[in-house]
């Protein structure tokens, strides 16, 4: 049996070569720089490591109170906090590698994880 | 099968240490490379200890170290202090000086006339426009403060100091000096995002991404080259809103209001308190100014975003730094300084 490349495989043999960077580019390149996870830490430990693809409300317990976390489309953010100042709530949404929020007076913070994280911190 | 393997590779675990202090009224993080877990641990004891001192040393509201010298500087009379409190209070005069008074840590009482000296967010109608002039009047400024050894003296009774601008960085370059004496040699350390590193990430250089000051994401990025600070100032950091109007915490002290011209300056140097007060004092500097200031203050690494979003930039930095934003911004290079 012989073996031809007829056009038909030529046709698909190119488009796997196109879309391969593409899928490469899109799952692993630009969008590893959003994070995939985020840590949960109280009083700098970490306390949970919590995916950021679904979409659920997180009640942590800090020193003050319960802190509450909600995460959505690869976001995490406080929504309410036991502090005077609601700097946490203020803050808004992470999302990218090494971002982190926190609530100081309650001691509860999360960093966004990425696969390869893009930065190593973030200057502000 | 060499795809996935290739892939896998890039989430193999690292010997990478993280942890997060809350210290400084803030949240530290230390990043170190290749350090066993319990010298690490030991790291971050030593830093947290460090962070703690420096911030019950200095604190400008809550009874100090410093709050007892504002108390002496209120009268003519020389005082002694603790020879540890020296360093920092000469540094911080120098860097003082070569800024022009740009940077200004004796301006203790306009930040407390503000609202500024306090756990909270001002909530309120700015102070009177007399008040703020009745201070500005009077001077204040580390010229004003004379020191002999361990001996202190006050030429103006209006002089209140205020380390908050450079407390961040002073404290940085304490932890990076503290982890090198312990043998650790790649390393990061982010308090409120005042940046230093040393060493490596690995094969690779630290990399820092630079956020937006409108927005939520990054701006730029850069890769940090052996030892290097990278500290930016903006308007968006500590703030409050009156009837609409946002005013900074960050105050020049020629006119006693808070900055409006430039957006954030960020700088990047060898240490992290020049780097520190030279953001402070550029963000406060006109736009024409501000390369005066940094050539006396020996910067040369300076991106400058005013207001309305022009980007001005030193060559040395733009031909290191990497714009993340998409489009672009355009940026104006400005003569080497």
């Amino acid at each position: 049996m012989t073996t031809r490349i007829t056009g038909a495989d030529a046709v698909v043999i190119a488009l796997a070569l196109i879309l391969l960077p593409y899928l490469y580019l899109t799952y692993w390149g630009g969008a590893a720089t959003q994070g995939e996870q985020a840590r949960i830490l109280r009083g700098g430990q970490q306390i949970a490591l919590v995916s950021l693809h679904e979409h659920r409300h997180l009640s942590i317990a800090g020193v003050l109170g319960p802190s509450l976390l909600e995460i959505k489309d690869g976001k995490i953010r406080f929504i309410d906090s036991p502090c005077r100042n609601k700097q946490c709530v203020h803050s808004g949404w992470v999302s990218l590698g090494g971002e982190f929020a926190a609530c100081l007076p309650n001691r509860i913070s999360v960093q966004v994880v990425g696969r390869e994280p893009r930065f190593d911190s973030i200057n502000f | 099968m060499l795809l996935v393997t290739l892939l896998c590779s890039c989430s193999k675990s690292e010997p990478l240490y993280q942890e997060q202090i809350f210290a400084l009224g803030s949240l530290v993080e230390i990043s170190l490379w290749g350090v066993d877990p319990a010298l690490a641990a030991q790291a971050s004891a030593r830093l947290t200890e460090d962070f703690n001192r420096i911030h019950t040393t200095w604190h400008a509201w809550e009874p100090s170290a410093l709050t007892r010298i504002n108390e002496h500087l209120t009268r003519a009379a020389a005082f002694s202090v603790d020879a540890e409190l020296i360093p920092l209070l000469t540094r911080a005069r120098a860097l003082s000086l070569a800024s022009g008074g740009l940077f200004n840590p004796g301006i203790g009482k306009l930040l407390a006339l503000w609202g500024f000296q306090s756990d909270e967010r001002p909530n309120g109608p700015p102070p009177d426009a007399p008040a703020i002039a009745a201070l500005v009047a009077r001077h204040p400024g580390m010229a004003d403060l004379h020191i002999d050894g361990t001996t202190l003296r006050s030429a103006n009774p209006a002089l209140q100091l205020d380390f908050g601008a450079i407390g961040q960085g002073y404290a940085v370059d304490i932890a990076i000096e503290h982890l090198r004496r312990l043998g650790i040699h790649n390393a990061l350390v982010n308090a409120s995002g005042d940046i230093r590193v040393i060493g490596k990430h690995g094969k690779r250089p630290w990399r820092i991404g630079i956020r937006d000051p409108r927005g939520p994401g990054i701006l730029a990025s850069i890769e940090m080259q052996g030892d290097e600070s990278i500290v930016t100032s903006g308007d968006y950091e500590r703030y409050f809103k009156y009837k609409g109007k946002r005013y900074s915490h960050i105050l020049d002290p020629r006119s006693g209001y808070p900055v409006n011209g430039a957006a954030s300056v960020t700088v990047l140097h060898d240490n992290a308190i020049v780097a520190d007060a030279a953001s402070t004092a550029l963000l406060v500097a006109g736009a024409n100014e501000w390369q005066g200031v940094a050539r006396a203050l020996g910067v040369k690494h300076v991106m400058r975003i005013a207001a309305n979003g022009t980007v001005q930039m030193t060559p040395l930095l733009a031909q290191r730094l990497h714009f993340e934003a998409a489009p672009a911004p355009k940026v104006e290079l400005v003569a080497p300084l």
